[in-house]
């Protein structure tokens, strides 16, 4: 044996898989759970190993620590700053990377619930004093939250508007061994500006009860007085990592990227765009499969199927108009031929294709529960985890949607065809479910799912064909005996607080 | 078009282009029928995953700026993606135009050149671009790759017209150095072994090509133009600025990839799993064998008393006393076997990380299924599959094509990870992993082989990888059973010697290799492996394959696959 071979111990056994307890027992063996998908090692950085970084190896070439970054937010009022940071939260915590918002301003609207826009002339001493303390607060808590091992990103969402403030911040959490990768949006359409004052600032809890004509006029004058010091990041600030978006993306600035995770972030945020437009999803139409009850296969539709790719033309552009629109659907016959009628450009995706059920493949419920008990059991507890024998968890078919998620961010109006699993987690994407939740969450077939994503919220639509079809819904601890046809069937059960408009439009 | 371009002279054309350094992916071989499952080829039209229609890249930046370190990553991570791409470089051109013997006017490099000079630079764009636009409009082509200094703005501005009424949308790529230590350095480790300076002494050769660069620098003006698309990378990708980036699909991937391109060197291991203890398949998940866990700790310490040795050497190479290696870590897949392979490793305190997008081929219905079932039973699919292995998928399988987009995250990972890595999966993603880092034509991809008793070491370099083989003592390759191969399709034995390209020659090799003794014209004379199906035996079993060597030779000849012999379940 080499004589350059790390000891033996095994005292850092919980580093070999990110901190997961799929990889030690009690007596130190290695046991990996292959049924259980471990959690949130996809876009996890492998190690910080740059030069120059405060990495450490413990001398055997084994890496030790991981890396958190802190997204720092940088921009004039009203420049969307809030909407890329909430996105970025709910994109990371879609793929199980914890990441947390955390705004100043909310910190200082404890001491000053609504301030006018004198408040922020930095001219004015107290004023200046308080918003220095809340970024204070707001910085030391996001200190304490990063001690959580598996808190990795936080995103400090105020204005940073200047060099002073934004080196505070670098060496704060330089400090605490965080990496900063600062953001700015920079937009100077007036426009736009305005779009932004008009839908989003004037509900801010700064304006609560006040008139939304004054809101705004007061909130012009709260920029001009940030306008008057702000400095954007410049030459001078090239040792800093930043990400300047110009223009909503026309123009983007990246300087010094530092690993696979800041990137992946910036690539995000360079696919985001806010032309309206919505998103139309349907699970296909009813299969012969779903008729017997059996999951996965590549079945063809059954005749109620048919009817409903025949009626999904007229659901979809009652719903569209005649806005363009591209179709989406899985490389599996049943939502190619769903999607048969429909009068646009169409595209298959092989990552559209239902959740792989391995050797559970083309079996019933019953007959699952039958031929693996523990199994069956297995995946009620922990659903969103559960890896059926050969085939795919939840969490494994997230990870292979996540360029899907990328492309409909970038893209414009797209109807997507594809299946009830991944078509759960699409929608728990843009509605914020949790992953407790979203495996559960009932879709119907032949029902047309309209989401349109605002700056703050996605508004859901549903549009139900009169077409019956069997549920494939299988209540948690249930072996799912197929419910008897109920047309206009009632929402998902865990839209609960989800705010919502709901509009129940039925086509015969 | 030109006029005058006969058919014969477009024919020659094409085969200078097959014969210049970027060899042409074997599959654009192929003819184009329409019965060849047109679906499968990547266009606007054809409605799949690469949705956004054809583009050229136009390069942009003075000698010596790792324009072409660029093209060459570009095109190697486009083509793995399974877009159609060619690079085109200008000097190959100029080489080609000139000949051997021909030497290159004074003024050639000027701005204000004399008329014959300038005469003899459009003739030599002009052949360029004819090629480009043949390559895009009729032999299927998405992505052109135009490796040109391009420095004047009037002459972007017209050039991404011209491609503009073409319906081909251009992406300038800049790489500008602020930093001169980068650009000297570029100069003496890869430019004076060009062609260009074939039997020239190396300081003149640096001299020379300083000069070149200074003649040009009075001329030379940075991207600025706002309504062009460019991404423009300052030193090495430190700084990287996209304008009007956001146009389609591959663009935003070309940002995101150059944003995770280094040019560090750190060595990349492939080997296998284990055997396992059951009868294996796709669906079940089986435990190592007693075999496969012996496998596992052999592989294990083969490996790390490789990487000692390497070690040693460094230090017996001047390195001083304590040079520590660079960490390892290791990647397996979600399936047990791989996971298991790694234990041993992870006992010893590597870190292993599961990956779930490295798991296996999906097989699909075909697994287990012998040949002569599947082709009783789907004759149509056999057909397809024969006519195009890469693309083909079987019914509910996975195709390669299928397996390389979802091994992508992955191979974004592995061009950011700087720790040396050792990558335990199934020979499929080994297969697709090794296709990129080696820019193996789509063809070859499901044909390459990954004994079992070796370890796969790639050694990055600068126009080309290189691959070395380390022999794990004790395991017989041929003796231990292997993995579910998942279908039995009909393809060549791994022994199988295609008169196609050598898989080891990498894309980067303008210069045609970094032994600087061969010209375009010499076709490739060198005999390194040229026959070889990859990553094994490599003709002479060296130890290092070069991977510049002979690849084009055969380029021309038919590409017949043999196609009766099921793959052995090695």
């Amino acid at each position: 044996m080499p004589s350059a071979l790390p000891p033996s111990d095994t005292t850092n056994g919980a580093d070999h898989t990110d901190g997961q307890d799929n990889g030690q027992t009690a007596n130190g063996q290695y046991m990996p759970q292959l049924n259980r998908a471990p959690a949130g090692d996809f876009m996890r950085p492998a190690a910080r190993s740059r030069v120059g970084s405060n990495s450490k190896t413990n001398g055997v070439g084994v890496q030790v620590e991981e890396t958190r970054i802190c997204v720092v937010m940088v921009g004039l009022p009203a420049r969307g700053k809030s909407l890329i940071a909430q996105k970025v939260v709910r994109y990371l915590d879609w793929l199980s990377i914890t990441a947390k918002c955390f705004n100043v301003g909310s910190y200082r609207r404890t001491g000053t619930p609504h301030p006018s826009a004198s408040f922020f002339d930095f001219s004015n001493k107290e004023g200046e004093r308080l918003r220095r303390a809340a970024a204070e607060a707001a910085v030391v808590d996001m200190c304490k939250w990063f001690r959580k091992p598996d808190n990795l990103i936080a995103i400090l969402d105020a204005t940073n508007s200047t060099k002073s403030r934004r080196r505070w911040i670098k060496e704060r959490c330089d400090a605490e061994g965080i990496e900063t990768l600062f953001v700015e949006s920079k937009c100077d359409d007036e426009e736009l500006i305005m779009a932004n004052i008009k839908e989003v600032k004037t509900t801010s809890p700064d304006y609560v009860g006040q008139d939304p004509e004054e809101a705004a006029k007061d909130f012009r004058e709260r920029i001009k007085m940030y306008e008057r010091v702000y400095e954007t990041l410049d030459e001078d600030e090239t040792d800093l990592t930043y990400c300047k978006i110009i223009d909503v993306g026309s123009q983007v600035i990246i300087n010094r990227i530092q690993d696979y995770l800041q990137s992946r972030v910036v690539y995000y945020l360079m696919n985001l765009h806010i032309k309206p437009r919505s998103i139309w999803i349907s699970r296909h139409g009813e299969s012969m499969y779903n008729l017997s009850g059996q999951i996965g296969g590549d079945a063809d539709l059954s005749a109620r199927g048919q009817q409903y790719a025949k009626l999904l033309p007229s659901l979809v552009s009652k719903s569209a108009g005649d806005r363009p629109l591209t179709v989406w659907t899985s490389t599996l016959k049943r939502t190619g031929q769903t999607a048969r009628y429909l009068p646009y450009e169409k595209l298959s995706w092989k990552a559209l294709d239902e959740l792989d059920s391995g050797v559970c493949d083309s079996m019933t419920y019953a007959e699952i529960e039958e031929a693996y008990p523990q199994d069956f059991k297995a995946r009620d507890e922990d659903k969103y985890n559960y890896r059926y024998l050969g085939g795919e968890s939840y969490r494994d078919v997230v990870i292979r949607l996540e360029p899907i998620i990328m492309e409909l961010e970038r893209s414009e109006n797209i109807l997507i065809v594809t299946h009830q699993a991944v078509l759960r987690c699409i929608y728990a994407y843009f509605m914020g479910v949790s992953q407790e939740q979203s495996p559960w969450m009932e879709v119907p077939l032949h029902c047309l799912i309209k989401l349109t994503p605002r700056a703050y919220k996605t508004e859901e639509e549903r549009f139900h064909a009169d077409v019956p079809a069997v549920s494939t819904w299988r209540e948690k601890g249930s072996k799912a005996e197929h419910s008897v046809p109920t047309p206009g069937q009632v929402s998902s059960p865990v839209l609960q607080g989800v705010e919502k408009e709901s509009a129940q439009v039925t086509i015969s | 078009m030109d006029t005058l371009l006969t058919a014969d002279l477009a024919d020659a054309a094409s085969s200078r282009r097959r014969q210049s350094s970027t060899y042409v992916d074997a599959i654009h071989e192929l003819p184009e029928k329409a019965s060849m499952a047109p679906a499968q080829l990547y266009s606007t039209e054809s409605g799949r995953l690469f949705h956004s229609g054809r583009i050229v890249i136009a390069t942009v930046g003075l000698p010596a700026r790792g324009k072409t370190h660029t093209s060459v990553a570009l095109a190697r991570y486009l083509r793995w993606l399974g877009v159609k791409t060619h690079i085109f470089h200008l000097s190959d051109y100029r080489r080609e135009y000139l000949g051997p013997n021909g030497a290159v006017p004074d003024d050639y490099f000027h701005v204000n050149a004399s008329t014959s000079s300038v005469l003899l630079r459009n003739k030599i764009l002009k052949k360029c671009r004819e090629d480009m636009f043949r390559f895009l409009d009729h032999e299927n082509g998405q992505i052109a790759i135009y490796d040109a200094v391009n420095p004047l703005s009037t002459g972007r501005r017209a050039f991404a017209k011209e491609f503009e009424k073409k319906g081909v949308h251009t992406l300038f790529v800049e790489s500008v150095c602020t930093d001169e230590r980068i650009i000297e350095e570029n100069v003496r480790s890869v430019k004076i072994s060009s062609p260009d300076y074939l039997g020239w002494s190396p300081e003149d050769a640096v001299q020379d090509y300083l000069k070149r660069i200074n003649a040009r620098i009075p001329h030379y003006e940075t991207l600025e133009e706002p309504d062009l698309h460019y991404i423009k990378m300052i030193n090495a990708g430190q700084r990287v600025i996209a304008n009007q980036c956001s146009f389609n699909y591959l663009s935003q991937r070309i940002v995101f990839y150059l944003l995770n391109l280094h040019i560090k060197s750190r060595q990349t291991y492939f080997v296998r799993a284990g055997t396992t203890r059951d009868e294996d398949s796709y669906k079940a998940d089986a435990s190592l064998s007693v075999e496969g866990q012996d496998y596992a700790r052999k592989m294990a310490d083969t490996l790390l008393a490789h990487r000692e040795s390497e070690r040693q050497n460094l230090i017996k190479h001047g390195a001083p006393a304590g040079t520590a290696l660079k960490p390892l870590t290791i990647w397996t897949s979600t399936r047990r076997r791989t996971v298991e392979t790694s234990e041993y490793l992870a006992s010893l305190g590597y870190r292993v990380r599961q990956r779930s997008q490295m798991s296996q081929l999906n097989p699909g219905v075909c697994e287990k299924m012998s040949e002569r079932r599947i082709r009783l039973e789907y004759p149509d699919e056999v057909h397809k599959h024969e006519m195009d292995p890469y693309h083909h998928r079987y019914p509910r399988a996975e195709s390669y094509h299928d397996l390389a987009v979802r091994l992508e995250p992955i191979i974004l990972e592995l061009e950011r990870e700087q720790n040396d890595l050792l990558i335990i999966a199934h020979e499929s993603v080994l297969r697709v992993l090794y296709g990129y880092l080696m820019a193996c034509s789509a063809t070859d991809i499901p044909f390459l082989s990954f004994p079992r008793d070796e370890i796969i070491e790639i050694i990055p370099a600068s126009y080309n990888n290189q691959v070395k083989r380390i022999t794990i003592p004790g395991v017989e390759g041929k003796m231990v059973p292997g993995s579910p191969e998942g279908i039995s399709i009909p393809v060549p034995p791994s022994g199988f010697v295609s008169g196609a390209v050598s898989p080891m020659g990498g894309l980067g090799t303008p210069a045609r290799g970094n032994s600087g003794t061969q010209t375009p014209e010499s076709g490739g004379s060198g005999d390194v492996g040229g026959t070889g199906l990859l990553p094994i035996r490599l003709g002479n079993g060296g130890s290092v394959g070069s991977a510049a060597a002979g690849q084009q030779q055969q380029q021309g000849q038919s590409r017949q696959p043999e196609i009766s012999v099921t793959e052995p379940k090695a």
